[in-house]
Order: structure tokens, then sequence, then C-alpha cells
């Protein structure tokens, strides 16, 4: 054998061995001592390991095995029934159907052929491919929050599910709760929808709630307002897992689930449906009055007693139901069209709206308090009257009319003039009286928020000098005229109420004084067990009325003239109301509102008023407004009349629509 | 079973025979026969799961490579160790050669080159070059031994072995060029090089390993792959990233930790059924081990250990030559350095390397080799000194 290094040099060896290597090989002590260091090394690192081990099994090992079990046994929320809500006599409006859902945990798809495992599902449940892709982007790092696929499917699609179990791994179908709207489109912008939290909202929603990702949540309406008394407390499962998430046994429920409570609307579904029917049909009435651009309306009806919302109806509307379950883009693209003219929004409570000739009772309350005017003077109505500087002229809606009137007499007829000179008599105070027309308005509920408890609410605009100022830009439009006050006192021009807000000024003129403060819910409940009854669990009792202090000389006289307007031959509805047989007081109304898209004004179709308590019947305070309508007597009128006929139970004979304001 | 003539002829051989089995050391050959068998047991319950339809599916892969490293073991028994240091050199070149292979045939496996497939088997060369990369080393130390307190000798040395551990190195599998280091280290130390170039070579080794880790990244230079260096440090604060690079660590000590004295038996082992415990059956046995078998069991594994290299120390004494004397030294020095990483490891007071547990991480290569390293230990006993004999 040579030695190493043998090819790099000839001449001379690398390292050459030791000649004296032949000599006999001998144990020495100095090798003895390093073999006795290898032997303290070894005894040593025995050590260091054998106390290692003990200190990790025998000292702590109780607190690792903790930590192992709690590695392995996952807890899950049971999803709890959400509560039911109903109406003012217990009838359901919105319940609970179970469902099946079809789950995927990525945990347990297949590392090999996962997207096209995906591309089969979604064409199996027509979810589009890139809704469950991103759904699963989404949830990265989270494998224990399955990703909801889609939710009331099929029986066929199930059957299919199950049967090919093996070629889908991590595809779970599960049973569920889905939101059941039985009665269709009934209530949809009260009520709302629910949906599975975002992002967002978790940020937003305190830790005391409790939301998780994952978990349902009303979006809208009383969904949302009530969502904490409706959603119940979810329960928990356990779950044993593997270091991947996949689970290892079955579900075991550790706690029930406790369903959401009843929530007890003040809504009667009986006169809600006539309400959303009425406006349908106001709106025919008025296209074929030939205004064609009659497209929408809301309804609002309240008990004057205490605000509470018998009806609150918005036109277009939709069906809730397209929200429950797994939701079709396009049909939430067809309720965001521009035709579709926004189904979503609650028109009732936020829809903004000039009140037109329905606001003249509260110029007439404001004045006679004000001193500035007597119920029984008379006034001429003419067909013209010019204020202003420039000598502005500004017209009645009835040219042939020239004759003096008293105020009950003026609201029946609905006479502009009349009310041109009282808005004119408040443009004309002295400065220090300030803007008493304002002041009385908005003690009336005008420009603010009712405080409805459902929220959403609009609070509409009641001009007044400052507001002016602030709201334009040029001197000129900053000055308030006196075409503000005088257009001001029959509701245009600047002014915006929604029909919440008129109705809870009719109310007022019912009760004879007093501002309701309107609400929808009345209280939550358990629900009823079989035989036992629905438990109240919180009530809500209404706020009590604020008198608004006026007279109740001013009052009657205004009912007068609201009684006139429904049943003297000269009232602005007495073809209408005339052969009601309950004695009704209301006042029509046609707003001029701008179009932007038509270049025009278009008429508001209003009627608003209130009837009597009858019998077990209670009383009633009611707006109707026909977006675009025309004539408040042509639209807006028939259809308040269908809603008290459902309310009274009774029916006008003869009708007979009336192109008047 | 024996036919009569050569039964015959065996009172010829008999005296031969019987004398080198009474020179076997059989404490050591019961050791190591026992810590397989223990091992085997232990990787059955450890595997049972692993496998959907075959709980064996491991046991008998293992069984089969402890067949072949019995195998190994007889006939390496058979050779002269001297044998082995006259051929030194094709040895060496051998250890060079299966690594270049390595590089040259290898699929990507997990990001290294350690793999040649062999059919239904695997073959991982740099478990073969520890026992060759010993004895080659020794080989050429042995031949060299009067002159290791020349400093030029003991870098001679370190500088061929420094051809094969940056080969592994490269592949890379950090791990094993430690263990080489190791090797290395220990047949220095046995072959008799002085304290003082020991200790420089020590100081220069912990130099370098500043400024691998430390000093090179921050002018921009990294020797290790990111995932190296975390394994490395990761093990002196395990809280830093706890499902990140030191989640096995982490999972690796609750595993352990939840074993308490007595275990929690092969269902109850719950980090190693429901692979909570990554590398279970491989780098991480001895967490499972200890999962299953608890202390007790972990204890007496750990024993067996201690007494395989106790016995192989013992096995220095006895050499015949210094080329026994070197190669036992490298052999059982590299030996207590894998069962320290490896179960230092999965404590999380070493760091993390792939360094396979002898005579029990499931794997072919290290199983033969290990009994094949045995074999050499043994056959230097049996041909070894023995006084008062």
């Amino acid at each position: 054998m040579g030695n190493w290094g043998e090819r790099r040099s000839s001449s001379r060896r690398f390292l050459p061995a030791d000649p004296r290597v032949t000599e006999p090989y001998r144990f020495t002590p100095q090798l003895a001592l390093r073999v006795g260091v290898l032997g303290a090394v070894a005894l040593a690192v025995f050590a260091v390991l054998v106390l290692r081990l003990w200190a990790l099994q025998v000292l702590s090992g109780d607190r690792y095995l903790v930590a192992a079990q709690a590695n392995q046994v996952r807890t899950l929320r049971v999803e709890a029934p959400r509560g039911t809500i109903v109406d003012r006599n217990g009838k359901p409006i919105v319940t609970n159907v179970p469902g099946t859902a079809v789950q995927l945990w990525p945990a347990d798809m297949p590392e090999q052929g996962r997207y096209r495992m995906v591309q089969r599902l979604a064409s199996l449940l027509q979810v589009p491919v890139s809704d469950i892709t991103k759904a699963i982007e989404a949830r990265r790092g989270d494998p224990l929050t399955p990703i909801v696929v889609k939710t009331a499917v099929s029986e066929p699609r199930v059957q299919y599910l199950e049967e090919h179990r093996a070629e889908f791994p991590g595809v779970e179908v599960v049973d569920t709760y889905l939101r059941n709207y039985e009665r269709k489109t009934l209530a949809a912008q009260i009520l709302g929808y629910v949906r599975e939290i975002s992002k967002e909202e978790l940020e937003e929603k305190d830790a005391v709630d409790d939301y998780r990702a994952g978990d349902k949540i009303g979006k809208a309406g009383v969904e949302a307002a009530f969502d904490t008394y409706l959603r119940g407390t979810p329960g928990a499962a356990q779950i044993r897992v593997d270091s991947l998430g996949r689970p290892q046994s079955a579900i075991q429920t550790q706690q029930f689930p406790a369903p959401g409570n009843d929530v007890r609307l003040t809504i009667d579904i009986d006169l809600q449906r006539a309400a959303e029917q009425a406006l349908t049909f106001g709106i025919e009435r008025a296209i074929e009055n030939e205004n064609w651009y009659a497209n929408g309306g809301a309804a609002v009806a309240i008990d004057p007693r205490d605000g509470a919302i018998l009806a609150l109806a918005s036109n277009p509307t939709y069906r809730p139901s397209i929200f429950a379950g797994r939701v079709d883009p396009r049909k939430l693209a067809e309720l965001a069209k521009p035709g579709a003219n926004t189904p979503a929004l609650n028109r009732a409570i936020a829809g903004r709206y000039p009140p037109g000739s329905t606001f003249k009772p509260v110029t007439a309350l404001a004045a006679i308090e004000e001193g500035l005017l007597s119920p029984y003077q008379s006034i001429q109505c003419t067909p013209t009257r010019t204020y202003g500087r420039d000598e502005q002229v500004f017209k009645n809606w009835n040219p042939y009319v020239n004759e003096a009137m008293t105020l009950p007499t003026a609201l029946a007829a609905s006479c502009d003039t009349y009310f041109y000179e009282v808005g004119n008599s408040f443009y004309e105070l002295p400065a220090q009286r300030g803007q008493p027309l304002q002041k009385w308005a908005r003690a009336f509920g005008f420009g603010v928020k009712s405080g409805l408890d459902l929220g959403g609410e609009d609070p509409g605009l009641l001009p007044t000098i400052a507001w002016k100022r602030r709201h334009y830009t040029s001197a000129i439009d900053k000055l308030w005229t006196p075409g503000d006050s005088i257009q001001l006192a029959i509701g245009q021009k600047d002014m915006v109420a929604t029909p919440l807000q008129m109705t809870r000024f009719y109310a007022l003129l019912a009760n004879r004084g007093k501002l309701v403060t309107p609400y929808l819910v009345s209280d939550v409940e358990q629900p009823s067990d079989g035989d036992r009854p629905p438990v109240v669990l919180r009530r809500f009792p209404p706020v009590p009325p604020q008198d608004v202090k006026v007279s109740s000389s001013a009052l009657a006289a205004i009912d007068e003239g609201l009684r006139a307007a429904t049943s003297a031959a000269y009232g602005t509805s007495v073809g209408v109301f005339g052969s009601f047989p309950v004695p009704v007081a209301g006042k029509t109304g046609t707003a001029e509102k701008w179009n932007s898209e038509l270049n025009r004004m278009l008429d508001q179709s209003w009627w608003c008023g209130y009837g009597p308590k009858a019998g077990r019947k209670s009383p009633i305070a009611l707006c109707v407004v026909i977006e675009n309508g025309g004539f408040g007597g042509e639209a807006a009128a028939p259809a308040a009349l269908r809603i008290l006929e459902q309310h009274y139970g009774v029916e006008a004979t003869v009708i007979a629509e009336v192109p008047s304001d | 079973m024996l036919d009569y003539a050569s039964s015959r002829s065996l009172p010829r051989e008999q005296p031969a025979v019987l004398a080198f089995l009474r020179r076997l050391d059989w404490v050591l050959f019961g050791a190591v026969a026992a810590l397989v068998a223990y091992g085997l047991w232990g990787v059955a319950g450890i595997t049972r799961h692993d496998v959907a339809g075959n709980e064996l599916y491991y046991v008998v892969r293992q069984a089969i490579a402890i067949g072949l490293g019995f195998a190994g073991l007889l006939l390496v028994l058979a050779v002269d160790p001297d044998r082995f240091r006259r051929a030194q050199k094709p040895i060496f070149a051998a250890t060079i050669a299966l690594m270049l292979l390595v590089f040259a045939l290898a699929d990507e496996t997990r990001g290294s080159k350690r793999w040649l497939d062999l059919g239904p088997f695997q073959f991982q060369p740099s478990e073969f070059g520890k026992l060759l990369f010993v004895l080659a080393l020794a080989g050429f130390l042995a031949d060299r031994v009067r002159r290791l307190d020349e400093a030029r000798v003991v870098l001679g040395a370190v500088g061929l072995a420094a051809i094969p551990i940056l080969l592994v190195f490269k592949q890379p599998d950090l791990g094993t060029s430690l263990v080489y280091i190791a090797a290395l280290s220990a047949c220095l130390f046995v072959a008799g090089a002085r304290w003082s170039h020991l200790l420089a070579l020590a100081v220069v080794g912990l130099a370098s390993i500043v400024a691998v880790l430390v000093l090179l990244p921050k002018v921009g230079v990294e020797l290790l792959e990111p995932y190296q260096k975390e394994r490395l440090t990761g093990f002196t604060n395990p809280d830093l990233d706890p499902s990140g690079t030191t989640y096995n660590v982490t999972q690796s000590i609750t595993a352990i930790g939840s074993g308490g004295l007595d275990g929690r038996g092969v269902d109850g082992a719950t980090q190693t059924r429901l692979d909570y415990l990554p590398e279970h059956a491989t780098d991480f046995v001895f967490a499972s081990f200890a999962e299953q078998r608890g202390f007790l069991g972990a204890a007496l594994l750990l024993g067996l250990y201690l007494l395989v290299v106790w016995r192989a120390l013992r096995v220095i004494t006895v050499a015949r030559d210094a080329f026994g004397a070197i190669a036992a030294g490298g052999i059982v020095f590299a030996f207590l350095f894998q069962v320290f990483v490896n179960v230092g490891m999965t404590m999380g007071i070493a760091p993390v390397t792939g360094i396979p547990l002898p005579f029990v991480t499931v794997g072919g290569s290290s199983m033969v080799v290990n009994l094949l390293a045995v074999g050499v230990l043994l056959s230097i006993h049996a041909r070894g000194v023995h006084r008062g004999r």
C-alpha cells in the first residue's frame, strides 16, 4: 500500500508513514487518561439527558399532558336557531327552516387535484369557482372554521354528494337554519336580512357579544337592530382533530345552543299587507292618470296614542329570501340596478320628500300659537299673490278660486294663497322674534329623527336662516327671502320630511297635541313551548308622548279643516272618503320635487290623516306618499283609503278620485 | 441437520472458532441486540397508526434492515481490522465517490440530496460514509501515530477529513457533517494529538461557528441556508416562534413531557398518533418513544446506550494496535454524539439537525451501518490484547 499524496508529488511523499509504527502498540497511561476523559464526557452526556428527561416527564409531566390534550381537542360553535319575528298578534313573519349547508374544510382537501375538486363542487352546487377559492384564501390559517359553500342545497344534490363522498374529501353536508320568509316580500325593509358576519363587523363588535368568524348576523332592519336578542347563544361542541385539523372523532356536543328569542313587532301583518298592496294600487292609479313616472311610495300607519307602528310600507320592495343561504350575485345586482329604484331603501323612514300641502297644518298651528293668525279670520283665497321686492308671483293650485276663507276652509280646499299670506307674515316678523315657524315645526318632529327603535332614519330637512347660510355658497343664495318663508308655509322648496315624520305629526293632530315616539318592537319573548305561552323577557314600553303645548282651540280648528277636507263638498279628498263610514280626517298634498333626470318638477302625491278609535279598532294616524304620483287626491288618497278600509274593516261605497291638491 | 462428515470435521475447526467466540465482547453484542430489539418494539408502537391498513409496514422494513445489518456484522467480524487500515486509500476514495454519486444521481428530497433510490429501498450514502470515514481516517492516523505531535500531521489529517465533511455539508446535510467532525476530533484525541493542538483546533472550530452564524451574515455572506440557521439557533429560544421553526421542538417537548413516568401507551399517545409530532418515526423518534413509554421506558433506552458506549470505550483499551484504538474511538464518539444531539434535540437542549437515533430511527442505511460499526468494534475487541487471560 502506498501513502497519501503519492500521485500529487512523486519527488516527496506526503506525510510518509512512520517507520516506528512497526513497534508494538502499547496501551499507554496517556491513552488511558484520554479514554477516561471520553468516558467522563459520555457520563456527563447521559447525566444531562436523563436529568432533562426527568425534569420534563416526571417533574412537569402533568403540565405537558394538559398541553398535549389541549392540542387535539377543538371547540366548535354550534349554530343557535335564530329567534322568529312575529307581528303584534303573534303571527310569525320570519321563521327558521332547517336546511342543509355544504361546508368545505380546507385542511381536509386533497393535496393533489384540489382545484379540480373545487371545480366539480362548484359546478354541482352552481356556485362560481372563484367564490370558493376566494373563501379558501380568506380562511387560510384557520382550518377549523369551515367555509360555507352553499346553504339551502336541494335534496338531489345532497344525495349526490353523500353518494360520492370519497370524491369530495373535506366536503361536509351539515344541518343549518335558514331564514324563512313565509310572507314573501312582506315588510322586507323592516325585517332586513341575515348574512355571515363580515371582517369589518367582527372588528367593530364588542368582545362581550362574542361574535366569531362564520357567525350569522342581522345586516339591516329589525334583524340588525335586535340581533343580540335574535341570535341566541351558540352552543359548544368538541371534536378531536389531528395536527392538520382533520376530525378524528364525531362531534360531541358540550353545551347545547340556546335558541334566539322572538321579537314581537307592533306591526299588524294584515294592515301591513294592505299598506303594501295600497302602494301598488296607488302607483297604478297614478299611471292610469298619466303620471307615467310614478314608480314608488311609502305608507306609515301608527297608533296615535303611543306611537306603535301598525304598518310601515315601502315600494318598490324585494324578497329578503335572496339573502338567505348563498347569495346569487345576479339577484343582488338586480337590486342595485338604476331601474330597480332602490328597493332595499326603506322609504317610509328614510325617503326624503317635500311634504307640500300636508305641511299646511304645521304652518297654521305655528301661526295661531304665535298670534299671527286667528282660526276664523278671513283671508282672501286668490288665484295668485305677489311678494318681495322683485314682485315674484306665487300661484294657487286652483286658478278659478277667489273667495274669503277661514282656516278650516282653507285647509279643506287646500288654498295655497291663504298660506302664502301666513308664510309671509312669518317672514315679516321682526328679527328678534326668531323663526317661530321652524321652532314649532321642530317641536312637531321635523328636521330631527323620531327615535324609531329600528334605526336607519333620515332626519329630513327643515330649512332655517342658519342652514341656508351654511348650505349655499353664493351670497344671493345664502339670503333668506320672502319666497323661503312662503314656500316653507306650504311645505315646498328646501323643506324635506320623511313619511314617518309626517305621520308622527298627524298623530299629534289626532291625539290633540302630544308628540309620540314611534316604535316597532314591543317586546322580546321566549318562544312558546307547546302549552306554555310565550314569556316576555324584555318589554320595550313606548316613550311617553310629549305634550308640545299647543292650544286645543287651534287643534280643534285644524281638525275641523281636515274633517271638511274628507267630507265637505269643497274638500280635496271628499271624492275618495265621502262615502267612507268612519269619520276620518286628512289632508292631500301635491308636492313638487325636482327630478334631475327629467330636468323638471314632478308631483309627489300625498295623503296624511287620521281616524278615530272605533269599537275594538284602535285610532290610526296614516300617511301615504306616491312618488311622482301626481295630485294627492288621485293616487295617495285612494291608496290611503284602502289601508283605512282594512283597518276599520269597512269599505267605502263610492270612490271618485279627484285631481285636487 | 448436520451430516456426519461435517460434524467429524468440526473438532479441527472448533477450537479456533470457539476461541474466537470466547474472545467476543458478549456484553457489547448483547447490549446492541437488546437495543435493536427494544428499538424495534418501540418503533412498532410509534408507527402503528402511520400507514393506514398496515400497522407493521415500518416494522417489517426495519426488521429487514436489522437482518441485513446482523449479516453484515458477522461478515465484518470475520475480517481482520488491519485490512481496513491497509485499504485506507480505496476506502477514502469510496467515501468521496459515494458523496459525488449523491450529487450526480440523487433526486431532490426535501431540498437536500441525501438519498439514492435503489428500487424499493433508498440508500443514504452519508450514513455509510460515517463508517468509511472513520476507518480511512483511523488508517491515516495509525500510520503516523508516532508523529502526531507534529502540527503538520494533525493539519494533514484535518485537511483530508475536510473533503468529505464539506461534501456532506453541501448535500446539504449539516447534521451528518457535524457527526464527521465529532468523529474526526475523537480520532485525533485517541491517536494522541497534543492537547495544545486539540485546543487550537477547538478554538478555530468555535471561531468558525461564530463566523458562520454571526460575523459572515453581517457582511452579507450566508454559508447556511436560512432554515439551517434557524434550526441551529432556534433551540436557544423555543418560544420565539412556536408555530414556525421551533414548532417541531415545542411539539416534541410536549410529547416527551406528556409521557410522564410510565408513558401514555400506543393509543393514548396523541402527539404521535394524531401527527402533532412530525417526523416521529425518524428524527423525533425519541420523543415518540418517551411519550408512549414514559420516563421508565426512555431511561431504559438511554441506559442501553450508555452500556453500549461503555463497552465500546473498553474496546479502545484492549485494541491490539493503534488503528483499532483510533477506529474504536472514532466510532464510539460518533455514536455518542449522535445519541446526544438527537435526544437533546427532542428535549430542546441541542440544535435541530437531521441526525438519526442509532438503532431506533426508522431507516435501513442507518441501521445497517451502525450494526456494521458494531461489527468493527467486536472484531477489534476479539483480536485485541486481553490481559489476564
